[in-house]
């Protein structure tokens, strides 16, 4: 029996409509204002507690006369009827809803706001960073190893073997690791660096009857690597330390730590086997939300890293009311927070300033350089050059009297970090080339500027259109625009979601954690792929074929030739599937345990794919599966269940969509019928632009997707509130508009399109439209 | 405390009242409860590589001794102090010697099978069972009246960054070992909280409301809304941050020196830190029982600023005969037993908590070894010396027991805290009871 709430929608708004504004007194005026107005306002800003949210958006002339006809004013629908709902229609389009009215009026204000959350955290760790040489992420292929013959405490003491190994998971039994070494005693050494794909805590795990320690995320010392049991040498902590053995059992030691992800870590791991008679070891890592797993390629590059400044305090979740998380208040935890992440950073840079500064601890003139070193560091957390007040504030009164260095360092530290000018990053009143570097990299990486782009901008080279262009492009290639990008895509698809997926095992069985975790990496190889090829097509994501399965998923979602753990991108057959729209992932995510849930997918097209608007529900309806005679199909059970006009409002949208993905189980895997009944995925729908169309299936969802205007807006605009953390209109009523032009002109590039929202929005923060 | 040692208590903190609400608020601070048992404490203090026995031990037996060189720097406590010969570690199977001497010493039981091949003997891995101050640590933590915040504290100096069986003498239970605290910056944040962070935050806070006072002259009044709810929220925690609330504390946290490095040649200063801090910790009554670890078995610090550029483990090595190396190693010894002397001193210094005396005469320390002398390895005649009132035994005098397990010695000062335990460690060594030291 399957519970779960479904909501009753109320449809706000939808799809563009061209049509001239009317002059003067239009015949609609006077009935919007006897019938809607004291809902929706006089000039459809909304009343606050009847209708709050303004009375705006993209539905076509025809869609909104029809909409107003069926459902206005709610309970009282026959008041506004047939010549009366287009006369108000044709009057509020042109007053205040469609986007060329509003064109008349001032955009609204850019909204200010402090650093996000995972924007504090990237800031942070690039400010940091930026004083150590960086080191760009290597290939996933596993870590580099060596094994040794040992001796006693000598557990070095002879190389038999380098070779990388992806993975680290060892049953050696009773032998030899590899040839030429004597099974007794012996070491290995693993090291490289760990790709760590999310932000989050993470788990670890060493199961092993014999000697391991992990080291993860260290900084490096003098006797790291020492090969010998007593050596006194100074060695980073372990991470995991599991050295000694007793007795002849596995013992499982394990840790937490955490990450930011899309950066990579350093990772060794020191292993021995001495005398007992099994030699087996095993790391098994456990990302946030996700399931054990042995640690293995991809995540694994046997390429160097260097120790990487995370912030692991705890933040307020940042408000994501709007479907994309904003810095737009402030509260007292948030406050309390960015302070205890404040004392976390100084104390990372006291620990390491010498290394961060390259000052020598006897240089007689250490404490004049820490100064210039905090003055630099100042810098690039404001993104700004200091003037003289300013060092006087965040320099010089933190070297109090007396006080010792450390103190000073660690007292400007907290001071920088605390001061408004990091925590909010536009909030300078004057707007020079610093704005519109500040911008580019909060739009790109959600960091700070790095070294070029800040000389770019001390120089005043970033207003000329040719430079800017190519520091965005220099910055698009960087692991951080890939991550940032892959943010936006993870949220768009609900890779992100907590919630768990378990299915009803009776019915699904074999459908387990492991499944979903390949799933993920399913869905997330495939827009990878997509999205960083060269064409990196829009029209792929949505219209592509193929699947990327290892033999596990191809085995359940009865595909063949696939053998093995590694994923490949294979034809899911009989033009059944169309790219994201029917990934299994998506499908099963947007289900209920035991059957499908049309409303959760059709929501999902409408909002997600079809840029359409859907309000929060005025009321929530659980959906009880039992409560329908059995012999019903799930299209039966729902178009029953949401008949009433109340519920056509919206669910006439909803559920031709989800409608549409019947052929699909709760898993996401292909049938043909449903309890023995054939499956029913054709149904007439309205499209926003007031079109009538006939959808016989996914392919037609995805066709729409790609060829509607208003659709891709959508797209535009989510992944644009993604990056950007702005209400698009901030950037002129028409701006969607123009950026989709620029992305059919460019074929349908993505990456094409995040590196114009980002160049466009730069110069608009200093108000220079671009060329 | 009155008002006037409250204010020495804050200078010598470099602390404005302000920072003090960060201090956690901890029951056993306050002060001692009425009618409780007098404070007993013990300090195990740990030196590794054995000792130059003809200059450790004194010649004479019972209340007339002279004290050798090594025990020279102990001379001011010489009434307070027993030296004990003949307490040897019996325990044997796997494992060498530096190992079962490490391991074994406060846990008196063989190691568990392993993978740890020392320089001879076969390879062992942890202890086995509990060591004695854990023991005793969990006794006084059962019972409301002699509980504290931590129970017991464990502290190194110099212990090299790896857990093996030569770097761990404390042990919570059976392959369980415990890792002493090598920093004292690291042990000042568990034991004093946030304190100096705070009081940065207090200037720090200032500067920043005025800054945003600068900013929000420029800004239109949607942005200044913001800043000001911004503003509001700093000047709650500087007034949170100025609040009283400093009536906890009875005894003022030691003000570190900043920025010595945590390195083999940083020795001497941590030494001092650490008992610095051991001494805070114990007056504010954090915990009754501590260990404070000097590097580890085979420990191969350079004693550098004694002159000696030899590692201590390679010097202990070394024959009889080579004068230079034994008159290294009595330096070194000496340098350690001042150490003890720096410790003993400071307890003497301070006045017991709520009590009579001092918190020496509350407090045993007990000096001892993983070894008897570095160049035989032999556990027997392992270095002991007691020093102060914290158990009770009658002090002042140097005594001389016939190979007794130490299994015994640990029965005796289980017992003068009050816990009748009839064994402890290996059975077989516990048969003729514990060390009668009254």
């Amino acid at each position: 029996m399957a519970i779960r709430w479904f909501y009753a929608w109320g449809l706000c708004a939808v799809l563009a409509g061209v049509v001239r504004g009317q002059e003067s007194a239009h015949p609609g005026k006077a009935i919007y204002s006897k019938h809607c107005a004291s809902c929706h306002g006089k000039e459809g800003e909304g009343v606050k507690d009847k209708c709050d949210d303004p009375l705006q958006g993209e539905r076509s002339l025809s869609s909104l006369t029809r909409y107003i006809d069926r459902n206005m004013p709610e309970g009282e629908e026959h008041l506004v009827v047939g010549e009366d709902a287009r006369n108000v229609a044709e009057y509020i389009m042109g007053a205040f809803y469609s986007a060329e009215a509003r064109a008349n009026k001032p955009s609204p204000k850019m909204a200010f706001a402090r650093l996000t959350n995972r924007q504090f955290r990237e800031s942070v760790a690039d400010l940091l960073g930026s004083f150590t040489p960086w080191i760009p992420p290597g290939e996933g292929t596993g870590l580099q190893a060596e094994y040794f013959q040992s001796d006693g405490m000598n557990k070095k003491a002879r190389k038999v073997l380098s070779r990388v190994d992806a993975q680290l998971s060892f049953d050696f039994a009773a032998a030899a690791p590899v040839e030429g070494i004597h099974p007794e005693q012996f070491s290995i050494a693993w090291d490289g660096s760990l790709l760590a794909p999310v932000t989050g805590w993470y788990e670890f795990r060493i199961s092993t009857p014999n000697g391991a320690r992990l080291y993860l995320n260290g900084i490096p010392q003098d006797g790291d690597g020492n090969h010998r049991d007593d050596s006194g040498g100074k060695r980073q902590p372990a991470f995991i330390d599991s050295w000694v053995s007793s007795g002849d059992e596995v013992r499982q030691v394990g840790a937490r730590i955490f990450l930011l992800g899309g950066r990579a870590y350093p990772l060794r791991m020191d292993y021995f086997k001495y005398k007992e008679k099994r030699g087996m070891v095993r790391v098994d890592w456990k990302w946030p939300q996700g399931e054990w797993q042995v640690l293995a390629a991809p995540y694994l590059s046997p390429a160097r890293a260097a120790h990487v400044a995370v912030i692991s305090t705890a933040f307020p979740a940042d408000d994501a009311s709007e479907g994309y998380e904003r810095g737009t208040g402030v509260s007292k935890e948030w406050h309390e927070a960015t302070t205890a992440a404040a004392i976390e950073a100084a104390n990372q840079v006291v620990a390491k300033m010498h290394l961060l500064s390259g000052i020598k601890n006897d240089d007689p003139e250490r404490v004049n350089k820490f100064r210039e070193f905090l003055q630099c560091f100042a810098e690039r957390a404001f993104r700004h050059p200091l003037d003289q007040e300013m060092r006087r504030i965040y320099i010089d009164s933190a070297f109090a009297e007396g006080a010792p260095l450390e103190q000073s360092v660690k007292r400007a530290v907290i001071l920088i970090l605390k001061s408004p000018r990091f925590l909010y990053p536009q909030i300078r009143a004057e707007k020079d080339d610093h704005t519109i570097a500040t911008r580019l990299a909060l739009g790109l990486w959600d960091s700070l500027p790095d070294a070029a782009l800040l000389a770019a901008a001390k120089e005043g080279q970033l207003r000329r259109p040719d430079v800017l262009r190519s520091h965005a492009q220099r910055m698009l290639q960087d692991p951080r625009a890939r991550q940032k990008l892959l943010v936006f895509f993870r949220h768009w698809l609900k890779l992100d979601a907590e919630a768990d997926m378990r299915k009803n095992g009776q019915l699904f069985p074999g459908f387990d954690a492991v499944m979903v975790a390949d799933l993920q990496r399913s869905l997330e190889l495939f827009v990878e792929q997509v999205v960083w090829s060269e064409t990196s097509d829009y029209r792929q994501l949505m219209l592509a074929d193929t699947l990327w399965l290892n033999q596990r998923l191809a085995t359940y979602y009865r595909i063949p030739d696939v053998v093995g753990d590694a994923f490949k991108a294979v034809p899911a057959g009989q033009n059944q599937r169309s790219g994201i729209i029917t990934h299994p992932y998506l499908l099963a995510r947007l289900a209920h345990p035991d059957t499908t849930s049309p409303i959760h997918r059709g929501v999902f097209l409408t909002r997600n794919v079809l840029g359409g608007i859907l309000k929060p529900p005025p009321e929530a309806i659980a959906f009880e599966n039992h409560k329908f005679d059995p012999k019903m199909t799930m299209r039966e059970k729902i178009s029953e269940m949401t008949r009433s006009s109340n519920c056509m409002t919206c669910h006439e949208t909803i559920n031709p969509l989800g409608f549409t993905l019947e052929n699909f189980d709760a898993t996401g895997r292909y049938r043909d019928n449903e309890n023995n009944r054939p499956i029913l995925t054709e149904s007439d729908f309205n499209t926003l632009e007031g079109e009538l169309l006939r959808l016989k299936g996914p392919q037609d969802v995805a066709q729409l997707a790609v060829r509607s205007a208003s659709a891709r807006r959508g797209f535009i605009r989510q992944l644009l509130q993604s990056a950007i953390k702005q209400n698009p209109a901030v950037y002129g009523s028409d701006f969607l508009h123009k950026l989709d032009e620029h992305f059919v002109a460019q074929q349908y590039h993505i990456r094409n399109l995040f590196l114009e929202i980002n160049l466009r929005t730069a110069l608009h923060s200093i108000n220079l439209t671009p060329p | 405390m009155n008002a006037s040692s409250r204010r020495q208590f804050l200078r010598q903190l470099g602390l404005s009242a302000a920072a003090m609400p960060f201090l956690p608020a901890l029951p056993s601070w306050a002060a001692q409860k009425r009618n409780a048992a007098p404070v007993q404490r013990l300090i195990i203090l740990f030196t590794p590589n054995g000792t130059v026995p003809p200059d450790f031990w004194p010649d004479q037996v019972g209340a007339d001794f002279q004290l050798k060189r090594i025990l020279t720097p102990l001379a001011e406590f010489k009434n307070r102090m027993i030296t004990m010969k003949g307490i040897c570690n019996k325990v044997r199977g796997d494992g060498d010697s530096h190992m079962r001497g490490m391991s074994c010493l406060l846990t008196a039981d063989e190691l568990l099978p392993g993978n740890i091949q020392g320089g001879s003997d076969k390879p062992a891995g942890w202890a086995r069972s509990i060591s004695i101050d854990q023991e005793i640590a969990h006794f006084l933590q059962a019972r409301e009246e002699t509980a504290t915040r931590f129970g017991s504290l464990e502290l190194g100096v110099g212990v090299p960054n790896r857990a093996d069986p030569w770097t761990r003498v404390n042990y919570a239970g059976s392959n369980q070992p415990v890792a002493p605290n090598n920093d004292p910056y690291a042990l000042f944040e568990k034991l004093y909280g946030q304190v100096k962070d705070r009081e940065n935050l207090g200037s720090v806070l200032d500067e920043v409301r005025g800054d945003l006072r600068t900013i929000a002259k420029h800004v239109d009044p949607a942005e200044r809304a913001l800043l000001d709810q911004h503003a509001s929220f700093v000047r709650d925690m500087e007034k949170d941050l100025q609040s009283a609330g400093t009536q906890n504390l009875l005894f003022p946290p030691p003000s570190l020196e900043q920025g010595v490095a945590l390195d083999n040649d940083g020795i001497p200063k941590i030494s001092r830190m650490q008992a610095d801090l051991l001494v805070s910790a114990f007056a504010n009554g954090m915990a009754r029982v501590a260990t404070l670890q000097y590097t580890n078995s085979v420990g191969q610090a350079r004693m550098r600023w004694l002159d000696i550029h030899d590692d201590h483990h390679h010097l202990s090595h070394e024959p009889d005969n080579n004068r230079d190396a034994q008159e290294k190693l009595v330096k070194i010894n000496v340098w350690l037993a001042e150490q003890v002397a720096y410790l003993a001193r400071k307890l003497q210094s301070t006045p017991e908590p709520g009590g009579q005396g001092t918190m020496l005469d509350h407090t045993t320390i007990v000096w001892t070894n993983e070894l008897g002398k570095g160049n035989s390895h032999t556990l027997d005649d392992i270095p002991f010396v007691f020093l102060g009132g914290g158990l009770g035994f009658r002090t002042g005098q140097s005594l001389q027991f016939n190979k007794v397990a130490h299994n015994r010695l640990w029965l005796s000062v289980a017992h003068a805290f009050g816990h009748h335990i009839p064994t402890f460690g290996k059975r077989d060594f516990c048969q003729e009871g514990a060390l009668s030291l009254g």
